[in-house]
């Protein structure tokens, strides 16, 4: 034991002088300290967009009830009126920016038609999440594999071709040895990715829940893949340089090709031209009530609200219940081009999990926004609690409007307040694919090292 | 280098010997191979994204155009909140570099009172899988081509200084110099050997964008841009094999190099250029605007102060007692001019938007020095037509356009609609077929490149570095000449 340690000792020494690698170290920790500093800041800045959605409605409300009087008709103020969404983002939200990084998810609503208040993106600039963004995520699953082959592409080969294979043979075990050699580069690579998990978790102001705990672990599993994709590549009779480029090319493979291929696949097969259609749709629904009797717009809206098919509007003034009446029959025009846009998204969505399962690097990807809750699907749950928080704020607000209530009636403190989205998925769920498969990707790679190691 | 024709010989010489040994290399071949293949696929796919794109704006522009001309009879201010939507058209060369497009609106929908943002393209829809980017000719060439050329070249000055044979080399007459021209030429030749079958595929694949000679320059000037690119590695590959003791640590070095050019700078610039200059949030920005709004007045609300003034201008002007009896329509005179008081608030917030972008662009630009990758990048997308500039210039055209048409309907709503009786007027059908339609005009060529004087720079001290590094590598070349020959 005492030799092995010493071994060990010895062998990290080696590598920690090695100027490359202690380049690498350094290049590491600083991204990643510098990573963890910005996650930092985007949860920062999530709070802040938060907190500016709530007191710009606050301050618009306070503007409204000083300038029109309140005999004013409740329609006319609550049509400037928006009400604000805010989905409080998971902590573990800044450490895997997903589409966190294009979307928001503090809108405010407006109780007109729906569908184009719902696609409001970020204020993000084209040309930066052109470039990709880098989060801790994209450090750990993308960087830091290369880090691991870096050290370890000439685990043995590289003794081999220095002529101290056989040397230090005399001396230690060869499974001993290639023990100690692991082992060193695993404390290296380890102490690195636990710095700046660490470092992330602690700026970003993260508690240690289970969703927290599945990342860490997928990080940690992901980490053991790469050792066991490099070991197993090792054991093969091959020269440093073919081993190197295997590992790239694996690398290459996995983390940039693979993605970009299923993307397109997905693509391919799940077209969303929907995307389109309803905002024409609601447009040409909405506006085409304007030219019709009252009563036709009423009718329809009639069918989705027939709890209050006793309210009729006159025919030949404008009412306010007939204005919002309208605009829900934009909604209802939109409708089956929305319903076929969400099922595109969540069906891509479902494909692309399934898939990842075969890279990887991606499965773990695609799990860690889910766990941070800041994938597509998240995106879409935001989407439906935004859809339910506008029906209630209609149910509240439709008797005013019928009963041609002025603005002084609208109890403010009884106004439907915004219930976010339950975080997508429960922990376990989200993350046991990606592990079941980071630890049988492990296993073949080793087991197919191995058997070539033999022959 | 000697410039004699024994000089030029032996050049090639050498560079026969290293297509020779590449070619006995089954890693080089299928490497080779699949990178023209996936080159191959992605021109394809790109096309045929962009195809597809085209034909969905073209569907539904077509669709909106005739839905705004099939108005029935309208009071005009009814139709300036009808509004309309239009379409961001693609340029010819979008689908070899789509650049910013799939992150940029490709549609905006138009309308009075408001400016709205324009929505979604591609990575809208997409599930987060591609954090590299869709694969796209741009990124075959840009992203993985320099991966061949490490992998054919790492080792062309360096397993013949391991083998032994440099030595022989230079004492059988080869100059330092024509030995590395020699393995530049071989290297550059499998980098040119994948690049065209995917410069042709483009080509091919251009077709119809191509009819027009300014598609071609451009597509000369693109082929140029990554000529150079790749010409930059191809120096650096050899370089590095020059100057390495062992072809093992110059592998290493090189897919390091690659690393920090083509995967974390990018990254890293972007993020820095975010910290650095950072943008109001969505619900900020809508924020400002309210609060910006609700200072300039809005003509609906009695007793407001800009509005009064202007009524009493008005009436003064006209000598009449009451806004019923102007000789035009008020309601209309009042649209018009809280159009023109509200669109300059959003224009001025847009603009301050954009000044912010044009900011974090500047950090992007000056990484070009750190990671030529970005600086090709940057003038791939200038000149395919698909860079920032070419979005921004969709969003002031679209702006430019709501502005024309949402005040000529309201001159229609204040010389054609009388003031009594107001919102029961129509106006009749054939009016909406007078309007202008929407048509993008993309930057010219010549500006994408005079904005870039940073990248092309950039991309000049690329190729520039290599080039004295190779002239002060081919002394410590002669020196193991003379250490062999003595």
């Amino acid at each position: 034991m005492r030799a092995w340690a010493r071994l060990l000792a010895l062998d990290l020494r080696r590598l920690t002088r090695s100027a490359g690698t202690a380049a690498a170290i350094i290049l590491l920790l600083v991204l990643g300290i510098y990573g963890a500093w910005r996650a930092g800041r985007n949860a920062e800045v999530a709070r802040s967009s938060l907190a500016a959605a709530e007191t710009a409605y606050d301050d618009q409300l306070d503007f409204l009830l000083s300038v029109y009087p309140p005999t004013t008709d409740a329609g006319e103020v609550l049509y400037y009126v928006a009400f604000p969404a805010p989905q409080p983002p998971l902590p573990v939200s800044a450490l895997a920016r997903g589409r966190a990084a294009v979307e928001t998810e503090s809108l405010r609503i407006r109780l007109l038609a729906l569908e184009g208040q719902l696609y409001e993106h970020e204020t993000v600039n084209p040309r930066l999440a052109a470039a990709g963004y880098l989060d801790l995520a994209f450090l750990l699953i993308a960087l830091l594999p290369l880090f691991i082959i870096a050290v370890s592409y000439d685990l043995i080969s590289g003794e081999r071709e220095g002529g101290t294979w056989n040397l230090v043979r005399l001396f230690a075990p060869r499974r001993r040895l290639l023990a100690a050699k692991l082992a060193s580069r695993a404390i290296l690579v380890g102490a690195v990715a636990a710095v700046v998990m660490a470092a992330g978790a602690l700026m970003a102001g993260i508690d240690l829940d289970g969703r927290a705990g599945w990342m860490f672990a997928l990080v940690a599993l992901h980490t053991i893949f790469w050792f066991a994709l490099c070991l197993g590549v090792a054991m093969g009779n091959r020269s440093s340089t073919a081993n190197a480029m295997i590992l790239a090319g694996t690398w290459v493979v996995l983390t940039i090709l693979a993605p970009a291929a299923l993307s397109l696949a997905n693509a391919v097969l799940h077209p969303v031209p929907e995307a389109l259609e309803l905002t024409v749709q609601q447009r040409q629904g909405y506006h085409e009530a304007w030219d019709l009797p009252p009563s036709a717009t009423m009718e329809s809206f009639y069918r989705d609200y027939p709890e209050w098919s006793g309210q009729a509007v006159p025919e030949d003034v404008f009412t306010w219940g007939w204005y919002y009446a309208m605009n829900h029959r934009g909604d209802q025009a939109a409708r089956d081009a929305s319903r076929a846009y969400r099922e595109v998204l969540r069906e891509r969505d479902a494909w692309a999990r399934r898939w990842s399962l075969f890279a990887p690097p991606l499965a773990t990807q695609l799990a860690l926004d889910r766990l941070a809750g800041t994938d597509l699907a998240a995106q879409l749950d935001y989407q439906d609690a935004v859809r339910r928080f506008h029906e209630r704020l209609k149910d509240h607000f439709f008797p005013h409007f019928f009963a041609t209530a002025p603005i002084d009636a609208v109890k403010w403190d009884q106004v439907p307040r915004f219930e976010p989205a339950a975080p997508a998925g429960n922990a376990a769920r989200a993350g046991f694919p990606a592990a079941i498969t980071l630890i049988l990707a492990s296993g073949l790679a080793l087991g197919v090292g191995a058997r070539r190691a033999r022959a | 280098m000697r410039n004699s024709p024994e000089g030029l010989r032996n050049t090639l010489l050498i560079a026969r010997r290293q297509l020779g040994a590449i070619r006995q290399d089954g890693t080089v071949l299928f490497l080779l191979g699949l990178v023209i293949a996936l080159g191959l696929v992605a021109v394809v796919g790109a096309r045929h994204h962009a195809t597809g794109a085209t034909e969905q704006r073209d569907r539904y522009q077509a669709m909106v155009d005739r839905q705004w001309v099939e108005q029935p009879e309208r009071h005009p201010h009814r139709v300036i909140h009808y509004g309309f939507l239009v379409f961001r058209e693609q340029a010819p060369l979008e689908f070899v570099d789509p650049g910013v497009s799939d992150y940029a609106g490709t549609s905006i929908y138009l309308e009075g009172h408001r400016q709205n943002t324009a929505n979604f393209g591609e990575a809208r829809h997409s599930t987060g899988m591609t954090r590299f980017g869709r694969l796209t000719p741009a990124s075959v060439l840009a992203l993985l081509l320099p991966l061949l050329v490490v992998v054919a070249g790492f080792a062309a000055v360096s397993a013949e200084r391991e083998g032994g044979t440099l030595g022989v080399l230079l004492t059988q007459g080869a100059t330092p110099a024509q030995i590395l021209a020699g393995k530049v030429l071989a290297t550059g030749a499998v980098g040119a050997l994948a690049t065209l079958p995917v410069a042709l595929a483009v080509g091919v694949m251009a077709g119809p964008g191509l009819d027009s000679p300014a598609s071609v320059t451009r597509l000369g000037v693109l082929a140029g841009i990554y000529g150079i690119y790749l010409a930059g590695w191809v120096l650096v590959t050899v370089l590095v094999s020059a100057v390495r003791t062992s072809s093992r640590s110059a592998l290493a070095q090189l897919l390091a190099l690659w690393v920090v050019i083509c995967v974390a700078t990018p990254r890293v610039a972007a993020s820095v250029a975010g910290a650095l200059y950072p943008l109001p949030s969505r619900a900020e920005l809508t924020a400002q605007v309210e609060q910006a709004l609700n200072e300039v007045g809005d003509s609906h609300r009695p007793d407001d102060p800009f509005f009064n003034a202007l009524r009493e201008e008005y009436l003064e002007r006209y000598q009449v007692g009451a806004v019923e009896d102007l000789p035009v329509n008020w309601r209309g005179v009042l649209s018009r001019e809280s159009e023109a008081l509200t669109s300059r608030v959003f224009e001025d917030h847009r603009q301050e938007l954009v000044k912010g972008h044009l900011r974090q662009n500047g950090v992007m630009a000056w990484s070009g020095f750190l990671s030529p990758y970005l600086a090709a990048r940057d003038l791939s997308m200038g000149i395919a037509g698909s860079g920032p500039e070419a979005m921004e210039a969709f969003l002031a055209q679209a702006e430019a356009h709501r502005y024309t048409i949402i005040q000529r309907l309201n001159e229609l709503h204040i010389r054609e609609i009388q003031n009594e009786n107001d919102r029961a007027q129509r106006l009749s059908r054939e009016h909406w077929g007078q309007f202008p339609v929407f048509a993008t005009e993309p930057p010219p060529l010549g500006g994408a490149l005079a904005d870039r004087p940073v990248s092309l720079a950039a991309l000049g001290l690329w190729i520039g570095l290599p080039l004295t590094g190779l002239g002060l590598a081919r002394r410590r070349l002669a020196l193991i000449g003379t250490e062999r020959s003595s």
